[in-house]
């Protein structure tokens, strides 16, 4: 995997180092999908070109100056302080029916979930396969529990094992207090799933990576760039929620209706 | 909207229903009033509103004005991504890609995420058609469904419907007696839809942003179920109209900012998600095969028209509609198109490049302008209409007899002496219809105002007629100017001159 | 200095009061006012309807009338603002656009006038009752007008003034809105009302005559006893009981 960490708009060099997430469809394309493909890249032409006719203008090809990228700049220039930001990120998870747990590391954390996993009596539990995930040592902790890492092996069902799990257990990359959202990414090691079919879900943050604003987990994407982007990154804020009905709020409609953050640290 | 009610041909008729189903009205006002309040603390709280709305309004201008680049960036990064990227100009042509992908792949059954450019395309009637199951995973959605109509609002599908009226509709589906209690409700819906998420060939979602530079789709919502379809079916088709896109994540902050607190009061969704191309191969979840279908379905027809281009910077938030008088009483299947209130009266017209057909959608406002106030991009909804209304005019369909009642306003109105006349003969005119200081005669075009009001007769004296009196009256007992309020006067004439000179004013 | 009076076609014709109250307190503080005779209608109807070449007919008897004045006042928030869409209507005729861009400059809605012209806010009005105050969506949304009317209320000695609830919400007037969807309107202005006699308030005041003429018409439909007032008539009969 190349570290090109250039913004991707720089096509001529992304095609250039084309490798990393570009993933080749010719080589096993089926029929049907090469000829779609071919009328796509036909389209395309025809397409773009209609939306420069309608502009009155030729083909714009160069990157045109955007003076307005991102949020105010009176935004971009202020933070709150380490407390701060953990008080106004726990409030404002538990003010949608989040729960935030304070602990001192990951010892401790594993500790708070076998004792949380003993009073709901979960029997399925799955979790991220990541290093620090094995140092909260469940396995040990909840013998008679049925602890799943994801992905271990290749005949497992995964997507199935997480929809059966009482609880996902998954480590976020980063957070921002001001909305109270953690952010979570996929990879072989971290299934979407993890975080999304268990009726629980228990996430992990790190206090250093507890940001104030949102922009300062999104503006990071921009400089990963293309190739070193996760085929998915999830913004959580809370459980799974609806007011279609009557406005009337209920918590858990697809997603888990309960949600933790572990702070750590 | 169900395909009967679609049948009434006005929008004066269908109000009309909407304005006798009391139940309809208590129901969107309520809800809509919630959304309104909601969106004020949030904005509020959030400080700074204008300069977020300014912001947000230049990043859509921006993107817009320069789509052409942006979009065959997002294209090219998003093939890069393994993204299948196909274009349909219009419903025809994403019909046909979206049912070629259904059959090879054999699929039986789709689960959908909230795409109001699949509820403008109809997919869900061709692919039942084509004996496809196709499921609505969105709760409100999920009820609209099961009701045979479409959605009445843009972010609350069923806002029209009462807990009573769901909770037949779900026992019906249930093939059991469920209790009008919102959690028992949701509770069924989400067990039924699981296995309905887990058997389903293929998830279709909209998207709220695409995302120029990386390719990536950015999905908001609370219930988790765009997760779901984005997460468990093997193959994922999005469909995405062609001005979603915005250039950066870094832009993405604004419209993270905009959007939730716009829409439902929230500082975010409970899950905003970014997808940037199909699963990866070691991956155990996630699409194995990613479509995505962009949709220009008469949106470029407002490109380079000045008068609409600031459409293609629509959000679809739904603001415009919980702030909407007009909304407010008749509802959103009034509107009779997939999209109702403000945002809907222009944007249904303005898609529909047939001007004859326009109806009379653009008639349904008082141009009060609480949509542009409200729009988190500052979309000037109100001078749209009348744009709309002009257009319609001066290409020859405007209404017979309003077209002679506006010359003869003009004739009137382009000389004071004729409407010195008019105002005297009026007066005398009047006479056997004005009882009591009011005339509440139900007749000819009157009787539309009579009905609920009054009418006022006009006046004995009109203004003009009491000027020279007055005047000569006041002349007796001039009072002189302040000083001070003399030289503010002068100040500000002499500001004006300057300015318009182009000088800098130093004050 | 030459400040005249745009009284608009509908106080005009309806309610010249409105007009006489403005001549008079103005004229209180040392502001005569002038009255252009050959002004009409600022061509809001036609505009609205779609019909811009009958909107320009009309539009000129405004700019004509206007021509030499240093500032205009005007008993309309809408009708001010309509002024603003002048420029629009003339862009592809360069002599009246310049007289539109002028006369734009020097148009102010009532308050406006007496608070960012004049700098007043207290006229030395007395008016001992319970009043509630509906912003016009067109003077308050799009031409600004928010603090002056608040600003020259608190300042009238008695007044009690009650919050309306919904205030911003339209009434429902619109122009030919009120005719061609009189069923829709006739919803709004119900809910208004309602709203109006929630405060019980014995007057209600605002700034937009057409508006008011609405929300009165249906007030006396119902056969409530709700007083209907210009600001101007408030402040004139509040001066002049004094």
């Amino acid at each position: 995997m190349s570290l090109d960490t250039n913004r991707s708009n720089d096509l001529s060099k992304s095609k250039a180092t084309n490798i990393a997430n570009t993933v080749n469809h010719n080589a096993t394309q089926p029929p049907w999908l090469a000829e779609l493909e071919q009328r796509s890249r036909r389209n395309q032409q025809t397409f773009i070109d209609h939306i420069s006719s309608r502009l009155g203008r030729p083909r714009a090809t160069e990157p045109p100056i955007h003076p307005f990228r991102g949020a105010p700049s009176f935004w971009k220039e202020w933070s709150w302080e380490e407390q701060e930001r953990v008080e106004r990120f726990t409030a404002h998870f538990q003010e949608v029916g989040g729960h935030v747990v304070s602990v001192d590391n990951l010892e401790a954390a594993g500790e708070w979930i076998a004792q949380y996993a003993q009073d709901l009596e979960a029997r399925e539990i799955v979790r991220q396969q990541l290093p620090e995930l094995e140092q909260l040592r469940l396995e040990q902790r909840l013998p008679d529990a049925h602890l799943a890492v994801w992905n271990e092996d290749q005949q497992t069902d995964w997507r199935a094992t997480a929809a059966g799990a009482d609880i996902g257990i998954v480590m976020a990359e980063g957070a921002a207090a001001y909305t109270g959202t953690v952010m979570v990414t996929s990879s072989a090691m971290q299934g979407r799933s993890v975080s999304l079919l268990p009726t629980v879900c228990i996430v992990l943050l790190y206090k250093k990576n507890l940001h104030t604003r949102l922009g300062e987990l999104l503006v990071p994407l921009d400089q990963r760039g293309r190739q070193q982007l996760p085929a998915g990154v999830h913004f959580i804020s809370g459980p799974s929620r609806s007011s279609d009905i009557e406005n009337d709020l209920t918590i858990g409609v697809h997603g888990p209706g309960i949600i933790y953050t572990l702070l750590i640290g | 909207m169900s395909r009967s009610e679609k049948t009434s041909a006005t929008v004066k008729e269908r109000a009309d229903i909407a304005l006798n189903n009391d139940f309809l009205r208590k129901a969107v006002r309520f809800t809509t009033e919630r959304l309104r309040n909601g969106k004020q603390l949030a904005s509020t709280e959030h400080g700074n509103w204008d300069e977020w709305r300014e912001r947000g309004r230049q990043i859509r201008l921006h993107t817009i004005a320069h789509l052409d680049y942006y979009l065959n960036l997002f294209v090219e990064n998003a093939r890069a991504n393994g993204v299948h990227v196909h274009f349909a100009e219009d419903t025809a042509a994403a019909t046909e890609i979206v049912m070629t992908i259904a059959r090879h792949k054999q699929a039986e059954s789709v689960v959908k995420s909230k795409s109001m450019v699949s509820e403008e395309l109809h997919i869900n009637h061709a692919l039942e058609e084509a004996g496809i199951e196709a499921v609505e995973s969105d709760l409100g959605e999920y009820i609209i469904q099961l009701a045979g109509e479409g959605p009445s609002h843009i972010v609350i599908p069923a806002i029209h419907k009462n807990r009573y009226q769901i909770a037949e509709l779900l026992s019906k589906d249930a093939g059991e007696e469920l209790p009008p209690d919102t959690t028992v409700l949701a509770g069924y819906v989400r067990r039924k839809l699981r296995e309905k998420f887990l058997d389903a060939d293929i998830g279709m979602t909209g998207c709220n942003f695409a995302i120029a530079e990386t390719g990536s789709m950015v999905l908001f919502e609370n219930e988790g179920n765009a997760r779901m379809v984005t997460t468990v079916p093997k193959t994922q088709i999005t469909l995405m109209g062609m001005e979603r896109i915005i250039p950066s994540w870094e832009d993405l902050e604004v419209m993270a900012t905009l959007l939730p607190r716009s829409a439902t009061g929230q500082r975010l969704t409970m899950y905003m998600s970014g997808i940037t191309g199909p699963k990866r191969d070691e991956d155990s979840d996630g699409p194995e095969e990613m479509h995505m279908i962009i949709v220009d379905n008469g949106r470029s027809g407002q490109l380079g028209d000045p008068e609409f281009q600031e459409l293609l910077n629509c959000i679809r938030c739904g603001a415009c509609l919980n702030v909407c008088p007009v909304y407010r009483q008749i509802g959103g299947h009034s509107y009779g198109g997939t999209y109702s209130g403000p945002i809907g009266a222009v944007l249904t017209p303005a898609l529909n490049r047939n001007v004859a057909e326009w109806d009379d959608i653009a008639n349904a406002s008082s141009l009060c302008g609480a949509c542009y106030e409200a729009c988190p991009v500052k979309i000037p909804l109100h001078d749209m209409l009348v744009y709309l209304r002009r257009r319609k005019v001066e290409r020859g369909h405007g209404n017979r007899w309003e077209s002679i009642g506006m010359k003869g306003f003009a004739i009137l109105m382009g000389n004071s002496k004729r409407l010195g006349t008019a105002l005297k003969m009026g007066r005398i005119l009047q006479k056997p219809v004005v009882h009591n200081g009011t005339i509440s005669l139900k007749i000819g075009p009157l009787k539309g105002w009579t009905t609920y009001r009054d009418m006022p007769p006009m006046a004995d004296d009109p203004f003009r007629e009491r000027w020279s009196k007055l005047e000569q009256e006041l002349q007796q007992d001039q009072v002189t100017m302040d000083a001070t309020v003399k030289d503010r006067m002068e100040q500000l004439v002499q500001a004006r001159q300057r300015s318009k000179r182009g000088d800098f004013d130093e004050s | 200095m030459k400040v005249s009076l745009f009284i608009t076609c509908l106080s005009d014709a309806i309610y010249p009061q409105v007009g006489e109250a403005m001549v008079r307190l103005l004229a209180a503080h040392g502001v005569k006012l002038d009255f252009p005779s050959v002004q009409t209608c600022c061509g809001q109807p036609s505009y609205n309807s779609g019909y811009w070449e009958e909107t320009r007919t009309t539009a000129k008897t405004i700019l004509k009338a206007f021509q030499d004045s240093d500032f205009v006042v005007s008993p309309s928030g809408s009708c001010t603002y309509m002024i603003h869409h002048y420029a629009e209507l003339f862009k592809d005729e360069p002599e009246w656009l310049a007289q539109a861009q002028a006369l734009e400059a020097k148009t102010y809605e009532f308050t406006q006038f007496l608070v960012q012209v004049l700098g007043m806010t207290d006229v030395g009005a007395y008016f001992p009752h319970r009043v509630t105050y509906h912003p016009s969506c067109h003077g308050s949304r799009l031409l600004g007008v928010k603090e002056e009317p608040m600003a020259l209320l608190s300042q009238v000695k008695g007044l009690e003034l009650v919050p309306l609830p919904f205030a911003d919400d339209c009434c429902g007037f619109g122009g030919t809105f009120a005719v061609k969807m009189a069923d829709i309107s006739g919803a709004m202005v119900t809910e208004k009302v309602d709203h109006i006699k929630e405060t019980e308030a014995e007057v209600l005041v605002g700034l937009d005559m057409a508006c008011l003429m609405n929300i009165a018409g249906n007030l006396r439909h119902r056969g409530e006893q709700v007083r209907v007032m210009h600001l101007a008539e408030l402040l004139y009969e509040g001066v002049a009981v004094r």
